[in-house]
């Protein structure tokens, strides 16, 4: 797979949130706010970026038996140092995000890349497996933040869309609203993969006739 | 004697060393991390003292000290105590303890609270943070001159609708120090009086 596809493979077609549907605590967590969201997925893709290339660093040198145990250290270690530079820097963000950190722990989308990809591909690779797939799942975080900030409060970004006048619905603020919103939203991601499929089906199927035609 | 092979050896020399280099990574960023997070813990408490102490020209959290358990700060103006802040926990919120510090002037009456830490439901018990009306109600008033319970206990401090829980622990807390305060009030005005108070107190112990 070239490094495009594997891009596109990471961010779209096999993205933790869309496709995998890993990674629930964090989304469901903290999305009530695009900005929350957004920099819970910076401080996964972070993560992401360091367990990947070391994992693939270190490939072939750590014995397959205690792999787990190694990868996991890995992904903690780094975790637990972003963690330090958050309070460190961005004192405020991490005080809102708080316990959903060091959760990023548990997030099996890390260890799953660690272990299906960067236990087995080159450096080079790896990188850019933990951008797409990093970048996929901001991309969702923001994504469902986003919808339950705008119809929540009526906000973007902290900015008013709405106005004041805007009746703030409350439960999308709420955990049942990260439920409903990210059900229509996985329901509008598969009605676009249901496009793009008919359509390549379409291109192939009028390729196929203009085969035939030369043939004939 | 117990023997290891090979293979063994190498699964615990692989542990060990990202073991080993995991530990001194994060002893290095904790290292390099300390000062800037003690920096900007400083800071937030700094905000939050700033919001309930009056006007001073000191730096309350330098002149901090423990009295009778709790860390209190003191503000003065030109040496004369102002304000003293302190942070309560009401460990009976609707999801979790609410923290709150609190504002006194040395009469024992409230300049203000602010809620710096809390798990209340997002547009219902949240009031306790967004309802400046409601926070601002308790402004000026000491033990004696209102009832420190909520309407529907038969108090005079407002619930918020759909939403009892919350301000019941806030005022409870609330109350909780302002009896805390009166209790160790002689302690406190001795360990934080100005100059000529801690004179006074001198002459009068004599």
């Amino acid at each position: 797979m070239n490094r495009q596809a594997l891009f596109v493979d990471g961010f779209w077609h096999n993205n933790t949130i869309f496709a995998q549907l890993l990674g629930m605590c964090p989304l469901l967590g903290v999305t009530t706010s695009a900005e929350n969201g957004f920099w819970m997925g910076v401080a996964t893709l972070l993560v992401l970026l360091g367990s990947n290339l070391v994992v693939s660093l270190v490939r072939g040198v750590i014995p397959k038996n205690v792999r787990i145990p190694a990868y996991i250290t890995i992904i903690a270690a780094f975790v637990t140092i972003i963690g330090m530079l958050m309070d460190a820097w961005m004192h405020q963000m991490y005080l809102v995000l708080g316990l959903f950190i060091p959760l990023i722990v548990v997030n099996c989308a890390i260890l799953g890349r660690a272990e299906a990809f960067a236990s087995k591909n080159s450096v080079a690779d790896s990188v850019v497996d933990a951008v797409a797939v990093g970048l996929g799942f901001t991309f969702a975080l923001i994504l469902l933040g986003g919808v339950r900030e705008l119809l929540g409060q009526g906000e973007l970004f902290g900015f008013s869309v709405f106005g004041d006048s805007y009746p703030d619905v409350l439960m999308f603020i709420l955990p049942p609203g990260a439920f409903i919103a990210l059900g229509f939203i996985l329901a509008g991601v598969n009605w676009i993969n249901r496009r793009l499929a008919a359509r390549a089906a379409a291109r192939a199927a009028s390729g196929d006739a203009a085969v035939a035609v030369e043939v004939g | 004697m117990m023997r290891f092979d090979r293979e063994q050896l190498q699964m615990v020399l692989a542990l060990f060393l990202v073991a080993a280099i995991a530990a001194v990574l994060l002893g290095m960023t904790d290292l390099f991390t300390r000062e800037p997070i003690a920096a900007a813990q400083r800071q937030t408490l700094h905000h939050a003292l700033e919001q309930v102490l009056p006007g001073h020209n000191n730096d309350p959290q330098a002149e901090a000290a423990v009295v009778a358990g709790h860390e209190i700060y003191p503000a003065r103006q030109d040496h004369a105590l102002a304000g003293l802040a302190w942070e309560v926990v009401a460990p009976d919120g609707y999801s979790g303890s609410i923290h709150i510090l609190i504002g006194l002037r040395p009469d024992g009456r409230l300049l203000a609270i602010r809620v710096t830490d809390h798990k209340e439901t997002p547009g219902l018990g949240d009031g306790i943070v967004r309802n400046q009306s409601w926070l601002d109600s308790f402004r000026d008033h000491g033990l004696d001159d209102i009832r420190w319970l909520v309407k529907k206990d038969g108090g005079d401090f407002d619930q918020f609708t759909g939403a009892t829980i919350t301000p019941r622990a806030v005022v409870k807390a609330v109350k909780g120090a302002l009896e805390f305060y009166r209790a160790n009030r002689a302690a406190i005005v001795t360990r934080f009086g100005d100059s000529t108070d801690a004179a006074v107190a001198a002459e009068v112990g004599k």
